[in-house]
């Protein structure tokens, strides 16, 4: 049993003391700036990254891996309490989460969300441990017709994500994906939409987006009407989760797994769809499709378990093939390469010692999490009385040293209020952010892929459906459209009847 | 005509879309269109510009002969006038002034946005903010901000 | 090891020297990485940061301002106070490339800076995958005569694009250029065979190279790289072909000569440590601790052979 010996002696690597507080710090710091508000895993990293470049290499890692997952870990609860995603996983967890919370259930929606995390990171460890290099395989498969497809069928998902009318949400995907544009066209180098500002040579911030469209939207909702409006409900009754609710979490938790597992494998953009996706099924599966949207607990499950598997399982091309899957995995190979470790396929073989103390580790920093994270959900929910006027300036300071951290861009923070208005009027239309983000995310992905597909099949657009794994994509794709849009066209072909006879 | 139902919202949204389209689209007037085979950079942003017009359209036509099932409310015009310059005052003035400065007084213009807050706990919250947010990114975390910028006669 | 250690000593005293005659510096510095961190420069840049600290004094810290290619960190120094407290590590893209290539100009790579120290060049490598038949760059270029080829790099208008471009010039064959946004995803797909070629840093496909996932066809320096002997220089097969990537540190223009001096000679002296050398040479970069009069040289040499290749590539942006 090689997997056997090998992971005992990742266990003992992790387990040194040294390397265990060293994950404790990670998880530890990493939860306290991901918590702030417009903060999430890649703002924190970039902050924390100077700290770990005195370590020991596999300290070094592990410190940042946990730095990853506890921040990513606190974005979800921000995302929870006050609406304010840091990162495009935790911006699912918003739209059920925020609404959990506004019902005071915040304490069991964070409860669900630090369970079904720690069950979905616990998994998927093994899966990256047992499977890594037949997986990464699989997902050298996918080229550009292949991404292209996975793509078009993320944007499919994404109109299940509205709980509204199709029609706005479709709107606002397609707004998302033009947003997307924004910034130096890869292929050519011509700058679009930028209003001749360099600054904006790069793409829109990702966070500046967010944090505008709902963190900003969302405090500007909350002043509206301040005399007559409790923001939060202060009579919070449970802080953990019923009996009923926990078998209620089992399913979405399970699905939520497997559908991260699987995505988060694939480099360049897999993991942004897993919590997507994982609540495109819950809402299908779900005998209330109605509550999501207005703090269906399924609606927090699954995509939460999704998004953390996914963040285990990109690990695998960045340990097996060196090839960093997000910007915060790019981090991490700055930091072998600058601790003298060339990533690449022979880090397994090479550095044995590092390889599997890293994966150990991860299993050990989700353990950490959950019950550092348990106790501490009463005082964020405590957190939740205080007043909302002292709270929101406290939130704008915030995010506005997040935001400002990543890049040093003042202009991030010009979008910032710009999509805060943008994201408040949308609002007022009744048109719901989370698709706009959605294609925000994958609007470059979806363009930059169809562009090199046809570039590489010179100009012949079959290459979609003869690639087996893209066709295949495709068709599922096709049968997911059927699926939320036939009960949507019988339902709304009842109403167009029942107004005609009125 | 005005006694016909109308969803005033769904009026505004669509034609906010079109408008928004439109903008992008005679924004993408200058960029190379290209072939299929050899997509320009405008070959994209035009294909879902129209796409945008098209949806702003249909939700705009939609929109007349139904009612209205929620109302607009309210506008916060006072958090708009207030929340929205914080992030703009911080960016411009980090440089210059100072981290020290610049979140001082961006913590005490977003405090403004409400009614509820008075000058005096305005000012001690804004204080708090600034002493706690320096300790722990300036000094804690290191990042490389100055703490007080060439601005000032220091 | 003897000399290695009186040579360390000198250099620490020379650096010593140099800072306690100007009383420069007497705060931190700030070290602008015009790129994103976790990149190349970045990882050069922090190592190089870490050990001038020690011989300045005074903590280096580093900053990164990325976007744009490079050109938003590279304008912000060139407008930052010229007091040798701001410094940028400046890159073949932030002063050859990109002046080249864009209409609108943000800075003047000469005019608007002082150099300090060229501190590293880094070779680039034309790499294919394994299956694809040709074993050498001039079996590779009959190939690409005969049928259809592309090759992979990590961007429009970087280093990698145009030596592809230069490479495409000097042996007279059409190969589809694929750009990507940066070197992963582009490795990640020669990788999977979707894009036979590619032309990478050397540092970032090193390890796929010894692990036989990907094909050294060639290095684009001059002469082999030391840490792949075995891989010969494209200049072996197409006389007087040459590009690498380098990184040099520069302060802004007007700094006073004793900043520029102090900083000089605390880069020199960082790049002569051992341990310095090792990390380089395991990222298979060259040690090239140069005065900042031979980095004055070197850009306007830079400049002088790239202008060519842009033209006639005809890359250009706004």
């Amino acid at each position: 049993m090689d997997l056997l010996s090998n992971l005992a002696m990742g266990f003992g690597v992790a387990s040194s003391l040294a390397n265990l507080a060293f994950c404790l710090i990670g998880v530890l710091l990493g939860t306290l700036i991901g918590v702030l508000p417009g903060i999430g895993a890649t703002a924190t990293i970039a902050m924390l990254l100077p700290i770990t470049f005195q370590l020991e290499p596999v300290s070094s890692l592990i410190m940042l891996a946990g730095i990853y997952y506890g921040a990513q870990y606190g974005g979800s609860t921000t995302a929870i309490l006050i609406n304010m995603p840091g990162e495009s996983s935790s911006a699912v967890t918003a739209i059920d989460g925020y609404q959990m919370a506004r019902q005071g259930r915040a304490g069991t929606a964070l409860a669900v969300a630090a369970l079904g995390s720690f069950f979905a990171g616990s998994v998927a460890t093994f899966l990256v441990a047992i499977f890594a290099p037949p997986l990464t395989a699989i997902a050298l498969q996918f080229g550009a017709a292949e991404y292209f497809s996975l793509m078009v069928m993320g944007l499919v998902m994404s109109v299940a994500l509205a709980h509204g009318s199709v029609l706005k949400a479709l709107a606002m995907v397609v707004l998302g994906l033009l947003l997307g544009m924004v910034g130096t066209d890869v292929y050519t180098g011509a700058p679009r939409f930028t209003m001749g500002m360099t600054q904006f040579a790069d793409g829109l911030n990702f966070v500046a987006v967010a944090v505008g469209v709902f963190g900003i939207a969302e405090i500007l909702r909350n002043l509206e009407d301040e005399h007559d409006r409790q923001v939060m409900t202060k009579n919070i009754t449970r802080l953990f989760p019923s009996r009923e609710e926990f078998r209620q979490m089992i399913g979405p938790v399970l699905r939520g797994t497997g559908v991260g597992s699987v995505l988060g494998i694939l480099p360049g953009g897999g993991a942004i769809l897993a919590a997507f996706a994982s609540y495109t099924v819950e809402k299908k599966l779900s005998k209330h499709p109605e509550e999501f949207g207005k703090g269906a607990l399924a609606g927090v499950a699954g995509p939460e378990s999704a998004n953390n598997a996914g963040a285990q399982t990109s690990f695998i091309p960045l340990l097996t093939l060196g090839i960093p899957a997000n910007p915060v995995m790019a981090l991490m190979i700055g930091a072998m390469i600058i601790q003298g470790i060339v990533p690449g396929p022979n880090v397994v073989s090479e550095q044995p010692q590092l390889f599997w103390g890293i994966i150990a580790s991860m299993w050990i920093g989700n353990l950490m999490l959950v019950v550092l994270n348990l106790p501490l959900i009463g005082l964020w929910v405590k957190l939740l009385t205080v007043p909302y006027f002292v709270l929101f300036p406290i939130i704008m300071a915030m995010c506005s040293i997040g935001v400002y951290s990543v890049n040093s861009n003042p202009y991030d923070l010009f979008a910032v209020a710009f999509f805060g208005l943008l994201g408040y009027v949308m609002s007022k239309l009744r048109c719901e952010p989370a698709p706009l983000l959605l294609g925000f995310v994958l609007g470059p992905l979806l363009e930059e892929n169809l562009r090199r597909a046809m570039i590489l099949s010179r100009g012949d657009p079959t290459t979609f459906v003869t690639r087996p794994i893209s066709a295949g994509l495709l068709v599922l794709s096709l049968a997911i459209l059927v699926l939320v849009f036939l009960p949507q066209i019988r339902k709304r072909r009842d109403e167009v009847f029942t107004e005609s006879d009125a | 005509m005005s006694t016909k139902p109308k969803d005033g919202t769904d009026i505004a949204a669509g034609l906010l879309f079109m408008a928004i389209a439109a903008f992008f689209g005679w924004q993408g007037l200058g960029l190379e269109m290209g072939t299929s085979t050899r997509m320009g950079p405008g070959y994209f942003p035009m294909v879902l510009s129209g796409l945008l017009f098209l949806l702003g359209a249909v939700i705009l036509v939609r929109a007349f002969g139904r009612p209205d099932d929620e109302p607009f409310g309210r506008v916060a015009w006072r958090g708009i006038a207030f929340i929205l310059p914080a992030p703009i005052f911080f960016g411009l003035t980090v440089r210059g002034l100072g981290f020290v400065p610049a979140l001082f007084i961006t913590t005490l213009i977003a405090a403004q946005a409400s009614l509820r807050m008075r000058p005096l706990p305005a000012l001690i919250l804004a204080v708090v903010v600034t002493i706690l947010s320096t300790l722990i990114f300036s000094y804690g975390l290191g990042l490389p901000f100055r703490r007080f910028g060439p601005w000032l006669p220091l | 090891m003897i000399t290695r250690r009186i040579l360390l000593g000198t250099a620490l005293a020379l650096g010593l020297a140099g800072t306690a005659a100007a009383a420069f510096p007497d705060r931190s510095i700030t070290l602008v990485i015009p790129f994103a961190a976790g990149g190349s420069t970045d990882v050069v840049g922090r190592i190089v940061a870490e050990r001038m600290s020690k011989e300045l004094g005074q903590q280096v810290v580093v900053q990164n301002v990325g976007g744009a290619g490079g050109s938003l960190g590279a304008q912000q120094v060139a407008k930052a106070d010229p007091d040798g407290y701001t410094i940028l590590m400046g890159t073949v893209a932030t002063h050859a490339l990109n002046p080249l290539i864009l209409k609108q100009k943000p800075y003047d790579p000469v005019a608007d800076f002082a150099p300090v120290s060229l501190l590293v060049l880094v070779p680039n490598v034309l790499a294919v995958h394994p299956d694809v038949p040709a074993q050498t760059v001039q079996e590779l270029i009959d190939l690409a005569k005969k049928e259809p080829l592309a090759y992979a790099s990590s961007g429009n208008g970087t280093p990698l694009h145009l030596s592809g471009e230069l490479f495409k010039a000097m042996a007279g064959v059409q190969i589809d250029h694929i750009p990507y946004k940066g070197s992963g995803p582009a490795l990640t797909d020669v990788l999977g065979n979707q894009v036979p070629i590619i032309f990478d840093n050397l540092p970032s496909a090193s390890g796929h190279i010894s692990s036989g996932k990907l094909r050294a066809l060639g290095v684009t320096t001059a002469e082999r790289a030391p840490s792949f002997p075995d891989v010969p220089a494209i200049a072996e097969t197409l006389p007087g072909y040459e590009t690498y990537s380098w990184n040099a540190l520069f302060a802004p223009a007007g700094t006073p000569s004793d900043a520029i001096e102090a900083l000089a000679a605390a880069a020199q002296a960082t790049m002569a440590d051992p341990a310095v050398a090792e990390r380089m040479a395991e990222f298979s970069a060259t040690i090239v601790a140069s005065t900042p009069e031979e980095l004055a040289q070197h850009v306007k040499a830079e400049m002088a052979k790239w202008e060519p290749v842009v033209q006639d590539a005809n890359v250009s942006m706004d």
